[in-house]
Formats: C-alpha cells, structure tokens, sequence
C-alpha cells in the first residue's frame, strides 16, 4: 500500500482542572465522552464514517476497563465501530495519535478519532495487601469457624490501618494504597517522578529561581492565552454533569497574579532537605481529556474539511528510568530523522512541562553537543531551540496534565498555533514516567 | 379438523421428564397474539386433546410472536356484545377453558416473553409454574378496568390467591401492566431470566419440578410477618376500606369497574367454592360491562389503536424519513421537554441556545426525570447515562449538517422565528425538516421564512411534555406529504400521540379550550366562585383539572394573548369578560410567578383560592347564582360548538375520532366520556344547540354562546 498523507482535520478538549476541584465526580470515561461529543458536533461529522476509536488512559478505571469503546458508545459512535484504549503512560494520547497515523498512512483506514482521558481524582485508594490477602481468603472460606477467624483478622488489619494512617507510617503494610502515589512512582528506580526531576535539576544545575521564573512565564502566557481566546479555540464549553450549575469554559490552572514572591514562598515537594522542586514549578495532577479528528487526506477533501496540519512523523526513544524527564531529547532526533529535518526546521515547539526543570534539562541537553555524542551516539547536538518558540500559551504547569490526555492536547494546540502564526514546522514532545520520550513533527496545511 | 389458525401442540423429549407439550401460539395473519372467539374454541379442542393424551408429562404455553405472549382478550369482539347474556356467554366460555387448564393431571408452566396482559395474564394464573424473560416488552398485569370492565377469565379470583390482596388490589383496580422485575417481585412470576435464555430455563424448570415429583401445585400466597398476616387475614377489611377511598379519591366515582372489581374480590377472597366465585366474577362483569362508561373507554383505546395504523397521510404512498438525529432551537421548558422525550427513545439530540445558563436547565431537566425512574428502578444506572448522553447542546450551529429534523421552540414571535428558520435551514442537510412548536402562530405564515417551505410543518407539543401525551401536527399549506409522513412517524417514535391539524388560528385543541376558559371568566365575572367552579367541572364532569386551575397552568398573559388572536381572527364571537381584561395589569401571570387564581407553594404545588383576586379583578364577593348544570354546560358546549366550525367550515381536522383523542390526549378531557364528540352525539348536538341559545339570551351573551350554523345543523357528529 502506498503512503497516504495524514492530516488533523481538528482537535477539541474538555476545560482542564486540578484533580480535587471542579472535574473530581465526573469519571473519566464522561470526560471524554463530552470531548468526543463536541468533537463530532463542531466537525458535523457523520459518524458512520469513523473506522476506529483510539483512547489514551493511565488510570485504567475499573468499571470502564477498555474505556476507548465506553467513551465511543456514549458520544454516539455507531456499535459496529471498533474501539480500543492504548497507554504509554505520559504519552498514551500521543500514541493514539501515532497509532492512527500509522492506520491512516498505510491505506488501512481513513477516519480515526484518537485522544485520551483521563480522571487522576478518581483514581483509587486500595485495601492494604495483608488486608486483600485476607479478603480473598474469606471469600474462599467454606467453614464458619474460619470464617468467624477471618473476620476477627479483618477487624484486627482494619485497627492496623487506622493505626497506620494516624501515626501516617506509609511504610507500614497496613497503610492503604493510593494508586495515583504508585503510578507517578518509577516501578524500575523505585524513586517518585519529582525525585527524577531533582537528579535532573541537580546535574543540569538548574537554580529554584530560574525553575520558578519559568513556572511564572508559564502561567503568564497561559493567563494571555486564555485573555486573547487563543485557548478558548480548543476548549469546548463543559456543564458539569455533577448538578449543572456549573459551565466551564477555561482551564482553571492558570493563576493571573502567580508572582514570583508566591512561587519562593513553597517548599520542596520531593526532596525536602536540599530540593528545589515544589508544587509550584511541577505540573498539578489534573482530569480533562482531550480528542482529535484525523483522515486521510482524500477524504478530508472529499468531506471538503479544511485540515490544520499534515502529520510529518512520530518517534518514540527509551532511556534511563531515573532521569525520565530528559525523554523528548532521545525521541526527537528520531522523529526528525524519519522526517528527513533538523531541528532547524522547527518554527513552533510543545514541550509537555511535567517540570520545570525537566523542560529547562532537555532545552540545555537538546543544546549540548557532548550529551549529543555521548547519550544519543549523534555527530553532534540534536540542535538548539529558542525558549521563545516553545509552550507559546503555557504548558501543563499552568495548564495541567491529565496523564492519559496531554499527548492530544499539546498536539491540537501546536497545530492551532502554527496555523495561527503561519509557521511550516512544529515539533510536540514529552517526557514519560519510566524513562521514554515521545515526539510527533506536524507540517502546515496553510 | 378445523385450521389451526396458529396455535399447535408441539411434543418434545425433554431428559428426566418425558415427552413435554408445548402450546405454541403464533396467530395467522396477526401481528398479536390475541384471545378471540374462534382462537379460545380453538384453544378449548387442543386443550382436550392434551387432556386424553396420556403420554404428555407436562404442557409448556409459549409465544412464537417477537414481543407479545398474549395481548388480552379481542376487543373488537368485546364491542360487538350489546346484552348482558352475550357478555355472560363470553365469560363464561372462558372461565371454563382457563378452568380445563388448571384442572389437567399434569403440571402446567407458562414461559413469557412479552406483553401478558388481561387475558393472557388470566390464562397464566391458570397455571401451576410461571417464569419470564426480563427484557423491558415482558409486562405482565390485569388492564380491564381501564376499560371500564374487570377480570373475568378468573383474574378477580385467582391473583390474589397468587400473590396477597394487597398486591392484587394494586395489579388490578390501577389496571397498569408491570415490568418483568416487579411481577417477579410480588410473585407472579415464579422465575425470571434473560430472554435468550428462556426456552433453556424454563426447560429446566420443567425438569427440576420433575425430581420432586412432578406435582402440579396450587400456589397460594402467603404473607410474611404478623402486620401482613393480620391485614390479609381478620383485617382485611383494613385493605378494602382503604383501597375503596382511593379509588374514589383517584376516579371521583366517575368509574364503577374498579370499584366493582373490588367489590367481586372481597366476595370471593378465600372463597373456597370455584364455580361460586368465578360465577360472582362473571355478574359483576356482565353489570360494568354493558354501561356506557365501558363503551366509551372502548372507544378511547379504538382511538389510541387507530393511531397506531396510520401515517399522517391517508391514501398517500410515501416513506418516512428516518429520524437518527433531533435538533431543538431554544433550551426553554418546552426545548427541554422535548429534549427529554425524544433521548429517552434513543433519538440522538442537540440542543441551540443562546443562553448557556438555559442549556445547563434543559440537561437539569431531563436528567432529573431519568434519575426519578432510576430511583424507581425503571431504569437501570447504565441506562441513565446512555440517555444523558444523547443529549448535548451548544450556543452555535454545531452538529446541526448531521440532524434530520429540527424542532424551533424560540420566543413567539413571527419576524424572530421566520428570520431563525432561514438561518437554520442554510445549516442544515438540504433535505433536512425544521418544525415549529409554536401554538398560536400561523405555519403557512412562518414558512414563508424556510428556503424550502415543503420541508416545513408545525409540531404542537403540551406542556408538561413529558407528561401530555398530544402532538399537533400542523400542515402549513406547502407541507410536503413526506414531511408529515416523517413527523407523524417520528411523533410515535416519541412515545406520543400525533394529529394532523391544518393551519388555523390554535389548531384544534387551542382553539376549543380559549372558549372554554373565556366562558369560565364570565361565570367569575357574573359571580360564580372560582373554586364552586373548578369543582364542578372536576368532580361532576370529570376534568382533570377546572378552567381557573389549567389557566394559571397555561400562564394567564398566555391565554389573554391568545384570546386576543382569536378576537381578531374570529371578530364578535370571541370576548373577554371584563375581569380577564383587570387581569392582565395586576401581573399575575398564573403558575410560572406563583401568582394567579390560586396560591402556589415553593414547589410550585397548587394550594387554595387567592381570595384576594376577586378585589384585585373589581369583583364583589360571590354570590354563585349558577347550579353546576348551567355552569359545565355553558363551558363545555362553548367547545362543541367552537367544535362544529372548525371541524364542518374550516376542515381542520378530517375525523372525528381525532378531535376527540385530541381533546383526551391533549386537555385530560374525561376519557370516560368518550372525547368531545362522543360526549356530543350522547346528549345531542340540538340539546346543545337549545340551550346555547338559551344562555345566549339569558345571560346576555350575545355572539359568544349563540350557536353556530355549522352546529345547527348536526345530527351526529360520528356517522
């Protein structure tokens, strides 16, 4: 089969919020339900004409296990169309994307709708595993007299835990599990996603004051972004189903008055003694999904759509699970390769800002001929990129990350944005938990 | 042997048990399986030869038809019968046949799949074992008082054997069919399982009776606990009292079946002597069966059935677009409403407004009603969010190039709604519909504001929609026929009940109830009581609310409005009395600003007489000078005879079966009476032209009660 050109015919999102706030009753699979739904309507897309439903998500909830088809059925996918959730952790919403790329290109398929989802308020808090080990004894116990034992046990595991959360001994193997604590914990290095980020902030040697200046400058832009409507164009208007007193229509992230003076004031987070990573300059876990309409190009002209960008590539790269943060410099060479450009090339860059000093390491690593040599076995450096060029409305430190949903949602925005500023290339890329790096080059259509 | 018309024993081995026979109906030529009198003889022979067939080890009753076990009893047949001995032959043929069935040696299972009602839910009594499927057709009850008659293939006698009188009195006197949960639930059914699974479950059924013996059995009810024992034992007639008092409270005595359904069950409860019992069942049908009350009801349930069959176009051959996709413009209580009904069947909706704030409500709105079914396990919690799925709204055009029909209900005024039509019509697929729910502006008028007006038509919804099952269907004169084909089919899609009106000034229901509610104004201003009034019409006619009550339901500037377009349109004999006039400066707007004839609650709950408005109207304190005769007459014949214009002079309707499923499906006019018409033609249109010109005269009223020429000269109005 031949190559075929993939375009994004548009892309269209749920208002982010912290987890905890406003999107916290809603799950996830309405989440993207709502995203998908006004996909569909503000394209006026005949959904017959879908062949495949692809969804990112981390959370994984368990009464919608494959949510890619519960979000599809409810925003009015036809039965007959398949549906399926992908997760590469932080980037599961680019690999969707890369995933209909690949579909779209090859001539298998021409009409994917892909994105993601995600509630990280909704992930769960689970029963200790001495206390599920004695569940699972209990459902098999036949005898009363050991059933009667297994519940004394039980009660003397639930004092246990009360015991555990009171004196808040989180080592303690009666201390409940909090999934979302997990997931953001690396399975390989045993260190939470923040500590990856303080190895980073350290050997880059990154000061707080230069990691909280670029935490202000995010929610500046993303302030100026949401004043002049640039966001608002890949927002879609949210009643939150919880009592329908509320419509959203922005991310709630962004801070209007973020000072500088604010951002001192916080403590480290990760690494409380000699850290200088805080809630301020990381990303907040957040819910929001976001979702994106892709074809092939005849039929995007068939449909007579006028597409925002032409897929150029994607590349996807591995590297230590420790300093994770610096994935997008691995996966980017390889992107770029396949697109046969240079980072030269690039007018316009998203760069998922998990951390402020992640995005300030990969901007200097991205510079750095030696790390070029040494780690990516490159003649030189991946190429140097103006911090001016890159997270032009903000990025997830003000904005949020919805694990399952940010691929999506820096992919529509740098597609908007390079339409918007008329620029031919545009490169959006992020780190994932575990040590990887996702990278997708688009290409204007103007 | 005779043709077997659909019914046939099919024997099959089944393990453990023997050679089992099942009963399997399929009527030829019937889209129902239904109990008429060639289908019950028929029924009678087969049940025989199960009898003298010793080989058989137990009989199976099944459905071969996709959705109906047994629809009842053949009520074209029910009409035919005139005296009271055709009625007692009736039932009694079939009290026998169901008693064949109870008394074969062999145990006897009935396997339900679909609609059970009267009839067939009779003849499953008359078994020993019932399982059903649970799919939401499987409704199992006892209709008959609906239509003014009871039980009488021993239903009064055997359910509440089944399943307790209190739950019998339930079944029966409310006359409504339960889902498969609920008949489970109360004991109907012994068994319930997932309809694909029906034939293996009750095969297994069969087998498990089986190794306990294989007995047939006669299930009675036993109550748990001392409360329920005493109240279905010594205090019974705790249970009886109380459910005569709400009978009353709920038909004011406008109808004797249920209380004589009742009446048959306290002779018969616990009566041991079947022929005695199902011989007092019979007489008390026999005595409802015969009233006119029952004739009437029939009538109604023709009407509804007659709906049924048609398309909207008589004589026309054209097919209905299918409708996937319903656009509303305007998210207000009547966007909303529709919103609702049309989700709730699975149509997909999109909903404009301008107003985010008004969306957010017509979400509220429906989602609230499926949370008060979920709550009542109408509907599960999956179901609840599948319906609150299909409904999404915005402020722009989104979505509306993949919507089939477009229903306008923006503010009530012609320039905005011709020029939003227009703009409507230019987002949308070209062959795409827009209809209007206006209810007092002209659709050929406003048509003129579509590109294509062919693919224009009015659609009359009632307020509250959910509720009012009506819809107008209104034919400007360059309706295409495919569009009210589409309209009329997707008006049934909705759950509702279409009419197709032509355009005129209120169509047809409007137009009857502005003379009624005027002529109410003029017994308050002649002095009349507003609650003296209400009462009549609600306790002695049956309405099931009074003028005053349904104008401040309308909204009082509404029925000024509209009375004022009719003044217009019909010139003298249109009037106001002079307190609606006073009416419309003291800013009682009636329900919606809890101000008018009566005093609402914070829930919007009506409570007593506002006795301040007959000062604030200029009225002196009321004497009623009028008896409830003249009072209902002057209100009521005001409609028949508003009635004979617009169906004799401006053809607004083609039948008279359709202004009087109309005015019961769209004002709550007493069913019981038969419709308008049928009311019409029992006391005579010339009693009611007599007396109209009588209160003309006497009441000075001039034009206003002066009978029409179109009325004169009616003989009947049914032919």
């Amino acid at each position: 089969m031949s190559a075929r050109d993939v375009v994004i015919v548009e892309g269209l999102r749920t208002p982010f919020a912290k987890a905890g706030t406003q999107l916290k009753k809603i799950h996830p699979a309405e989440l993207g339900r709502h995203a998908l739904r006004e996909l569909i309507a503000k394209t006026n897309l005949d959904v017959n004409l879908v062949d495949e439903v692809i969804i990112g998500n981390t959370g994984n909830p368990v009464d919608a296990v494959n949510i890619s088809r519960v979000v599809a059925l409810n925003a009015g996918i036809p039965q007959k169309t398949s549906a399926y959730t992908v997760h590469r952790n932080c980037a599961s919403a680019l690999e969707s994307i890369s995933q209909g790329f690949e579909k779209i290109k090859s001539g298998t398929m021409d009409v994917i709708l892909a994105g993601g989802t995600e509630s990280m308020s909704q992930m769960p808090t689970l029963l200790p595993t001495k206390i599920q080990n004695t569940f699972d004894q209990l459902f098999a116990a036949k005898a009363p007299a050991q059933k009667i034992a297994l519940l004394w046990q039980l009660f003397k595991g639930d004092i246990s835990q009360i015991k555990a959360l009171l004196t808040g001994n989180m080592r303690s193997e009666y201390f409940p599990v909090i999934s979302v604590m997990k997931g953001l914990t690396d399975p390989f290095a045993g260190i939470n996603m923040g500590q990856t980020a303080e190895i980073l902030a350290k050997e880059f040697g990154l000061s707080r004051e230069t990691q909280d200046q670029f935490a202000l400058e995010s929610h500046q832009k993303a302030v100026a972004a949401n004043k002049s409507g640039r966001l608002k164009d890949e927002i879609a208007n949210y009643t939150l189903p919880t009592d329908y007193k509320l419509t959203m229509g922005e991310d709630t992230g962004p801070r209007d008055g973020q000072t500088m003076e604010a951002l001192a004031k916080l403590k480290p987070f990760f690494d409380k003694l000699t850290g200088t990573i805080t809630a301020g300059n990381s990303c907040p876990i957040t819910d929001g999904a976001a979702m994106l309409l892709m074809m092939s190009r005849e039929k995007a002209d068939s449909l007579g759509y006028k597409p925002l960008a032409k897929i150029r590539s994607y590349g996807f790269a591995g590297l230590e699970p420790e300093r994770m943060g610096l994935g997008p410099v691995y996966s980017t060479p390889v992107a770029l390769k396949r697109a046969g450009l240079s980072m030269k090339d690039i007018g316009l860059v998203e760069l998922n800002e998990a951390f402020a000093a992640q995005v300030l390491s990969c901007l200097k690593a991205m510079d750095s001929d030696e790390f070029g040599k040494n780690k990516l076995g490159l003649s030189g450096k991946v190429g140097s990129v103006d911090p001016k060029i890159v997270n032009v409305n903000g990025g997830a430190i003000a904005i949020g990350h919805p694990v399952g949903a940010t691929g999506t949602r820096i992919v529509t925005t740098l597609a908007k944005e390079m339409k918007k500023r008329n620029v031919q290339f545009g490169l959006a890329t992020l780190c994932i938990g575990g040590g990887q790096g996702g990278s997708m080059i688009l290409e204007s259509e103007a | 042997m005779s043709q077997d018309l659909g019914l046939k024993l099919v024997p099959r081995e089944v393990a453990g048990v023997g050679s089992v026979c099942f009963f399997e109906m399929d009527l030829t030529g019937e889209k129902v399986n239904k109990l008429s009198t060639p289908v019950m003889m028929k029924m009678r022979e087969l049940l025989q030869e199960v009898a003298r067939n010793s080989q058989y080890k137990a009989l199976v009753f099944v459905s071969k038809k996709p959705k109906i076990f047994i629809a009842g009893a053949d009520i074209d047949e029910i009409k035919k019968l005139d005296t009271p001995a055709k009625f007692a032959e009736a039932v009694g043929q079939g009290q026998s046949i169901f008693n064949i069935i109870e008394d074969l040696p062999i145990p006897t299972f009935a396997s339900i799949h679909g609609a059970c009602a009267g009839g067939g839910c009779e003849l499953i009594l008359a078994c020993d074992y019932r399982i059903s499927s649970d799919d939401s057709s499987t409704r199992i009850g006892l209709p008959e008082t609906m239509l003014g008659i009871l039980p009488g293939f021993g239903g009064c006698v055997r359910l509440p054997r089944v399943v307790g009188l209190q739950a019998a009195l339930d079944v029966i006197l409310a006359g409504k069919l339960l889902n498969a949960k609920k008949a489970n639930k109360i004991g109907l059914t012994d068994r319930m399982v997932h309809q694909n699974l029906l034939e293996a479950h009750t095969v297994r059924f069969i087998q498990e009776i089986f190794k306990d013996g294989g007995k047939k059995r006669k299930k009675t009810f036993k109550p748990q606990g001392l409360v329920a024992g005493l109240l279905e034992g010594p205090l019974r007639f705790v249970v009886f009292n109380a459910a005569k008092k709400g009978v009353l409270k709920a038909t004011n005595g406008h109808y004797p079946a249920p209380l004589k359904a009742l009446e048959v069950i306290k002779k018969t409860y616990k009566m041991s002597d079947r022929t005695q019992a199902l011989e007092i069942e019979k007489n008390g049908f026999c005595e409802v069966a015969v009233t006119d009350i029952s004739k009437s009801l029939i009538h109604v349930f023709d009407l509804t059935e007659m709906v049924k069959k048609q398309t909207g176009v008589p004589g026309v051959e054209v097919t209905p677009m299918e409708v996937k996709g319903l656009g509303i413009l305007g998210a207000g209580t009547m966007g909303g409403g529709i919103a609702y009904v049309a989700a709730d069947k699975g149509i997909k909706v999109r909903v404009k407004d301008l107003n985010t704030e008004a969306l957010a409500k017509a979400y509220k709105h429906a989602r609230d009603l499926w949370q008060k079914l979920a709550k009542k396990k109408v509907i599960d919690q999956y179901q609840l969010t599948q319906k609150v799925s299909l409904i999404s709204g915005g402020t722009d055009y989104a979505d509306f190039k993949t919507l089939d029909v477009v229903v306008e209900a923006i503010v009530e005024d012609m320039g905005i709604k011709q020029k939003v039509i227009g703009e409507t019509a230019t987002q949308m697929k070209s062959d795409a519909l827009i209809v209007t729910n206006t209810s007092s502006l002209s659709v050929t008028e406003m048509a003129k504001g579509h590109p294509r007006p062919e693919n224009f038509a009015g659609m009359h919804f009632f307020n509250p929609v959910h509720k009012m099952p009506l819809v107008e269907i209104i034919r400007g004169e360059k309706t295409s026929d495919k569009t009210i084909a589409t309209i009329f089919e997707l008006t049934k899609k909705m759950g509702k009940m279409p009419v197709v009106v032509k355009d005129g000034p209120g169509f047809l229901v409007n137009r009857l109830l502005l003379p009624y509610m005027a002529e109410a104004a003029f017994l308050l201003q002649e002095g009349m009581d507003i609650k003296t009034v209400d009462h009549y019409y609600v306790k002695e006619f049956g309405m099931p609310m009074g003028p005053f009550a349904l104008m401040d339901e309308v909204g009082l500037d509404v029925c000024i409005k509209v009375l004022k377009i009719f003044k217009k349109a019909f010139g003298e004999r249109v009037d106001l009395a002079p307190c609606m006039v006073a009416l419309e400066s003291t800013g009682r707007l009636g329900k919606k600003n809890r101000k008018g004839f009566y005093h609402y609650d914070d829930k919007d709950y009506r409570g007593e007489v506002d006795v301040s408005i007959y000062e604030a109207l200029g009225l002196k304190t009321p004497t009623n000078p009028y008896d409830s005769k003249e009072c209902i007459e002057r209100g009521v014949f005001a409609m028949i005879n508003e009635c004979a214009r617009a169906f004799y002079d401006d053809k607004i309707v083609e039948l008279p079966h359709e202004v009087d499923l109309a005015m019961i499906m769209g004002t709550g006019f007493p069913p019981f009476r038969g419709g308008l018409l049928k009311y019409a033609d029992k006391i005579t249109a010339q009693y009611v032209a007599t007396q109209l010109a009588d209160y003309s005269s006497k009441r000075n009223a001039g034009k206003r009660l002066e009978p029409s020429e179109a009325l004169k000269k009616v003989k009947t109005f049914y032919s």
